[in-house]
């Protein structure tokens, strides 16, 4: 009874397994005009194995992608002996390129201007080998990198919409961000309702620019981050991104500061005019908690917000507003207003006009108006969304 | 008895996974609505394919959401147009992909454009031309004639990564190589009254398909690809339209027709809104309707 049960199932599993397997085939009894033949014929001469690495078609050389993008200002300033600026504020040299099936590497060299000693100044700003090929679909960079802290600071001058970082930024990083040497692990985060979130770990130790908030240190204390993106598609023309961002390391006082950061970005684009119209709203806020003795704790923020419409195709507007303390000093504190108006005749040269007006506590308002021009040529990757 | 009871719940639950497997369909991930409908042509039941771009929306400047990184995370097969259209969404979305498979190189990755006789490829590249695609024209499968060649690379994948269906594969290839030959003589026919009629276009993307049907695209809206009409071309083109009494401005969905409609009123023209992908309105549902809208569209203008 028990074998020929078996062999009842085993048969029924081997037809089940043929069944799956013809379900999907159709029926090609209604191809066999003989139209159909003769091009079964041809397609039997003309079709090619396929092979399991079809080259797709490629530039015939090996060279990296290299792109060099300037940015010029001219400036004026409401105070100050050179109230009138012209220069060169940054050239940025970028070479990106596959290493090889596993991995993928980005050198950007800057090249900048002191105004204040006037002399150029070379800087690697990102040097990055990123892994392709991680198990539990994970991917990993490690280098010289601007850290996914927020959603301002790891963009470059070039992609701003304004032209300077929030004064947030600024105060307590560096007027070009904050940059970290380490590890960054990154994956994306299964959740009930599918959308997409991604988990970013890094940790290593603050670059060796200027930072206000952290250091290098002396001891084997080292900066972690962390970065969780939440995305959500609202409607086919409109998106909303939330991040949550914490980091700490140590800080001058050879104690630590942890920082933590809430970024809101909401953009709308219609899907069929989206070169035409589009609106961005961001808004970003963090806390700095300094520890400058053993006993203290010092609780300052900074945060900005700011609205961008496109007008026209080439043609948008924006407006923002920054508070910002500083970093271990309450007293200290800037409020600034912004308004911009770009012009992009093409994707590789940017036009801005930007006035800002700055209320400090700790000196006299200033008013500012700067016009920048950004150009590229060359192989430029594209940004993430 | 204990133990019979034990192998028939084993073999059902393994002929359940064995179905299970028989039946799980691979993930496809396009780039264009065309490509998602030629897909879906050649497999049939066994593929689910998610198109990026929408048919209405300009396939140059796609915004690479990160929710499309999710869909790309778990696909078995990526197709794209190739030619560097997809330039400024398709790498960062690749790169945050985590997914070997469809990496350039991996097994599920197809390049639509392998094979296809290329127009315009430059002998020089400028980018004081404007927008120029340094491999030629990227918008070949406005030819019906090359969505042929489309579904043979996309065949190409389908056998590679499940060799098991082969012979669906090839059948569904047929039938679409039948019924593109035979729809291509009807489309051809209808327009062949109108042959070598002058026209306008709004942007450089229908060589393949002014080729095809016999059309003579005298000069764009566009001063140069990718750079938006100026008053002094819309005065040049209204000059030419007046001067070589070309009646016909071709639009796209995703151009506003303010410019079209401007050169139109001036030179006693009239503006045709052609779709350039599957999914440009709600009656294209698949490739052939593509060509049929097109084409019925171009002859009613012209009659």
């Amino acid at each position: 009874m028990d074998h020929s049960v078996k062999n009842l199932l085993v048969a029924s599993l081997i037809s089940f397994c043929s069944i799956a397997t013809s379900s999907a085939q159709q029926d090609s009894t209604d191809v066999d005009s003989l139209l159909v033949k003769q091009l079964e014929q041809q397609m039997l001469s003309s079709t090619p194995a396929p092979s399991p690495h079809a080259a797709p078609r490629s530039a015939p050389t090996a060279n990296p992608d290299i792109s060099a993008i300037g940015d010029f200002r001219s400036s004026y300033t409401s105070i100050g002996k050179r109230k009138v600026e012209t220069y060169l504020n940054e050239l940025e040299l970028q070479v990106a390129s596959v290493v090889d099936p596993y991995a993928r590497a980005e050198f950007l060299f800057s090249f900048g201007k002191d105004l204040n000693t006037g002399e150029l100044g070379i800087e690697l700003e990102v040097a990055t080998l990123t892994s392709t090929f991680l198990p539990y679909q994970l991917q990993a960079t490690l280098g010289k990198f601007k850290p996914q802290f927020g959603k301002i600071n790891i963009l470059h001058p070039h992609y701003f919409s304004f032209v300077d970082f929030p004064r947030m930024i600024n105060n307590f990083f560096d007027s070009e961000g904050m940059f970290m040497e380490g590890v960054s692990v990154s994956g994306l985060v299964p959740n009930p309702y599918d959308f997409y979130q991604e988990l970013v770990v890094e940790v290593g130790r603050v670059g060796s620019e200027p930072n206000a908030s952290l250091v290098q240190g002396e001891t084997n204390r080292l900066l972690y981050m962390g970065h969780l993106k939440n995305f959500f598609d609202l409607t086919e023309n409109a998106t909303l991104e939330i991040g949550l961002s914490a980091l700490t390391g140590p800080n001058k006082y050879a104690f630590s500061t942890t920082i933590a950061d809430l970024d809101v970005t909401y953009k709308w684009k219609p899907v069929q005019f989206n070169t035409f119209r589009s609106f961005t709203w961001q808004t970003e806020a963090l806390l700095c908690k300094t520890k400058p003795n053993s006993n203290e704790n010092v609780q300052t923020y900074g945060a900005y917000s700011f609205a961008e419409y496109q007008i026209a195709k080439r043609t948008f507007v924006g407006a923002r507003y920054d508070y910002s303390a500083f970093p271990g000093d309450k007293s200290l504190e800037d409020r600034t207003t912004s308004l911009l108006l770009r012009f992009q005749p093409t994707e590789f040269q940017i036009l801005a006009l930007e006035y800002q007006h700055a209320n400090r506590s700790y000196g006299a308002d200033v008013n500012q108006v700067v016009f920048r021009v950004i150009f590229g040529i060359g192989t430029h990757a594209a940004h993430a969304y | 008895m204990k133990n019979s009871r034990s192998t028939i719940l084993f073999l059902a639950l393994l002929s359940l996974f064995m179905f299970s497997i028989g039946m799980c369909q691979i993930k496809v991930v396009t780039t264009l609505t065309d490509l998602k409908s030629i897909t879906e042509l050649i497999g049939g039941d066994r593929v689910d394919v998610f198109a990026i771009a929408t048919g209405y929306q300009n396939p140059h400047f796609v915004d690479p959401k990160p929710s499309y990184i999710l869909k790309l995370s778990r696909a078995d097969m990526f197709v794209t147009v190739g030619l560097d259209l997809e330039i400024g969404w398709v790498p960062p979305l690749l790169n945050s992909a985590r997914n070997a498979k469809i990496q350039k190189g991996g097994e599920g990755y197809t390049d639509a454009s392998l094979n296809i006789p290329l127009l315009q490829v430059p002998a020089s590249v400028n980018r004081g031309e404007g927008d120029i695609h340094i491999y030629g024209n990227p918008h070949y499968w406005l030819d019906p004639m090359n969505g042929k060649i489309i579904a043979q690379n996309i065949f190409n994948t389908l056998v590679r990564i499940d060799p098991e269906h082969r012979e669906l594969y090839e059948a569904n290839l047929r039938r679409f190589v039948g019924t593109i030959d035979t729809k291509v003589k009807e489309w051809t026919e209808k327009v062949a009254p109108f042959r070598n009629t002058k026209v306008i276009a709004y942007h450089n993307e229908w060589p393949y398909f002014e080729q095809r049907f016999g059309l003579h695209i005298m000069d764009f809206l566009e001063p140069k690809p990718g750079i938006p009409p100026t008053p002094s071309q819309l005065a040049k083109v209204i000059e030419e339209m007046k001067r070589e009494n070309i009646k016909i401005i071709i639009n796209s969905p995703y151009f506003t027709t303010e410019d079209a409609s401007l050169v139109a009123r001036n030179a006693g023209g009239k503006v045709v809104t052609l779709a350039t992908s599957v999914g440009a309105n709600q009656n294209i549902k698949n490739y052939f309707d593509l060509f049929d809208y097109d084409v019925a569209q171009i002859v009613s203008a012209l009659q």
